[in-house]
């Protein structure tokens, strides 16, 4: 399983000029536009270090002299999920993203877009408070908060560690929510909570599910998930595993979930 | 040295400020399908395999027998002729369903109903996706795209198919063939072949819609099973969703080999020797003896 197709290293060619063509907005509900920048770029690259020089010099390829473009990152080196954008039609951080490899010849054309699902909020740079109301809507937590020391939890064994970290290692990067066919843009507050949820969150609810103390808000989470918007909207066509980059097997907890849900279900009917 | 605070004034719908949800989808002013979300969604998964999948199975078992009954029937006691074989296994399997399935037209009537509810909350989840297979290609993609333009056009297959041969729509069949269960086969055979004469043009057009309806709706019952296995969480571990897709892929082969088959079978037939077999099979005579045979 690959995650982000990537284009087979080359030898990129030294000093050479990149174009890149980004889809630019100005703000909430204004139209997007496209502009072609063309960049100088050193060996090693990132976009993000591009975008930098396209911020120190924002002149287009045209010559016109424009406000530089706005783009968001955090930790540089594909932990925080901050730098997701679409680059050549799929989506990835953008901080990890290697000049060297997308446009190794002189000419070459990168396209940078803002993810689709989200609301924009300037250029490159979305609002993802959706990804995290969606955390909570599944309460992807440990509640360990009390009136008084609740001494130490339970203890985990190395085994349930070992499937269980790579689920914690989701950034909430929206790359699977972007991917999905099933997750669309919902600018109205009021309709998250009955629109698809994601795989994220899914994947987040299993892992808390298995945590001996998060498992406390199971039933909690279950009654969310198998309700409007909760995992039975996901339609199965696995591209968030895909497009995943912390390769977090998002399939599997997808139909774990779906387990928990069925016998949940079946739980609720006999008792109540 | 003074500190100030700057704190932001979130707005009072902001994320954090607002409690969990599950009170307000479950809410009793919720509408029917929010308030039977999960019950629905999963008849919905359910149908598709009981009662729809199996009698996909069962029906493609029928006719295509029309093939495969040269090799089951015993020597033919009515005719001579090998080929006919396969005609008069499947006529006789035709009367038994008629004659002998208790409650048949119940039967009919609740899978028509089935249908009819799989197909309508299918057209209505189907609404809630976006295609994106120009970007994202990947094979499950296509799939999933491919699930949804199966269902859309099978359903139209499915309604041609049940109105022309079983409420008789004739008009809507190219030589008005009227289809009539004592002559099953050499009826068939006309309405895929256009008439009782040649095989017309039309005839073709109504057998390839006939092909492409069977193989369309085969893929969309391997798929769905398979999809099926996921939702209810049967197959957890990538390995075992392959593992069941093998599976999945082999059940559809086999089918739309059934199904593919059935088509050829009938269209090459010919319906006046096929409709002589069928004679003499319905004779009272014929009918006494077979009746003896039990
Ligand atoms: S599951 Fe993967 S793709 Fe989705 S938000 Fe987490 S890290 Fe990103
Ligand atoms: S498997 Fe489900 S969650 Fe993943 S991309 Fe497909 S529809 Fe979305
Ligand atoms: S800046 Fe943190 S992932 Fe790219």
């Amino acid at each position: 399983m690959t995650a982000t197709a990537q284009t087979p290293r080359r030898t990129a060619t030294p000093d050479r000029t990149v174009t890149f063509r980004i889809k630019r907005c100005d703000g909430p509900g204004k139209p997007s536009y496209w502009q072609d920048f063309r960049v100088k770029v050193p060996k090693n690259s990132n976009v993000i270090s591009c975008l930098q020089q396209i911020a120190a010099e924002p002149v287009t390829a045209g010559g016109e002299r424009v406000t530089p473009v706005v783009w968001d990152s955090g930790c540089l080196e594909e932990v925080c999920g901050a730098c997701t954008m679409v680059i050549n039609g799929k989506v990835r951080q953008s901080c990890s993203c290697l000049i060297d490899d997308y446009a190794p010849a002189d000419g070459d054309v990168i396209t940078l877009e803002p993810m689709s699902k989200f609301p924009v909020v300037r250029d490159l740079w979305v609002d993802r408070s959706r990804l995290f109301h969606n955390l909570a809507r599944i309460k992807a937590w440990v509640p360990i908060d009390g009136t008084y020391d609740l001494g130490a939890g339970p203890k985990e064994t190395p085994a349930s560690q070992a499937t269980h970290y790579v689920l914690s290692t989701c950034m909430s990067c929206g790359c699977c929510l972007e991917a999905c066919p099933q997750f669309n843009l919902e600018e109205d507050r009021d309709q998250w909570d009955s629109s698809f949820i994601g795989a994220h969150a899914i994947s987040q609810a299993r892992l808390f599910n298995a945590h001996p103390t998060g498992s406390e808000l199971k039933p909690d989470r279950l009654d969310v998930l198998m309700g409007e918007g909760g995992v039975n909207d996901c339609g199965n066509a696995q591209n968030c595993v895909q497009v995943c980059p912390k390769h977090i097997p998002l399939t599997e907890s997808i139909a774990s979930i779906g387990r928990q849900v069925t016998l949940h279900a079946i739980s609720k009917f006999f008792r109540g | 040295m003074r500190l100030v605070t700057v704190a932001p004034a979130l707005p009072a719908n902001f994320y954090w400020n607002r409690t969990v949800t599950q009170a307000e989808t479950s809410a009793p002013n919720a509408g029917f399908m929010a308030r039977h979300y999960f019950l629905l969604r999963r008849l919905h998964s359910l149908s598709g395999i009981v009662p729809i999948g199996l009698f996909l199975i069962n029906h493609l078992l029928t006719n295509s027998s029309a093939a495969w009954g040269i090799l089951a029937s015993r020597e033919s006691e009515h005719s001579g002729s090998w080929a006919m074989r396969g005609f008069e296994y499947f006529w006789k399997e035709v009367r038994w369903i008629n004659t002998q399935v208790p409650n048949l037209i119940l039967i009919e009537v609740a899978l028509w109903g089935a249908i009819a509810f799989h197909s309508i909350l299918g057209f209505y989840y189907a609404a809630t996706g976006s295609v994106n297979t120009d970007r994202y290609a990947y094979q499950g993609n296509w799939r999933y795209r491919l699930q949804r333009i199966s269902g859309y056009l099978g359903i139209l297959f499915i309604f041609y198919h049940v109105a022309t041969l079983r409420w008789g729509w004739t008009f809507l069949v190219p030589g008005g063939t009227q289809w009539s269960q004592d002559f099953a086969a050499s009826t068939l055979a006309m309405v895929l072949r256009g008439g009782s004469s040649g095989i017309t043009f039309a005839g073709l057009a109504v057998s390839l819609a006939y092909f492409l309806g069977v193989t369309l709706l085969v893929f969309h019952f391997a798929n769905g099973l398979w999809t099926a296995a996921i939702t209810w969480g049967i197959t957890i571990s990538a390995n075992s969703q392959r593992r069941f897709g093998y599976a999945c892929f082999g059940l559809g082969a086999a089918m739309m080999l059934m199904g593919w088959i059935s088509i050829f079978t009938f269209l090459v037939a010919d319906p006046a020797k096929v409709r002589e077999v069928e004679t003499r099979l319905g004779s009272p005579r014929a009918v006494a003896v077979q009746a003896g045979d039990k």
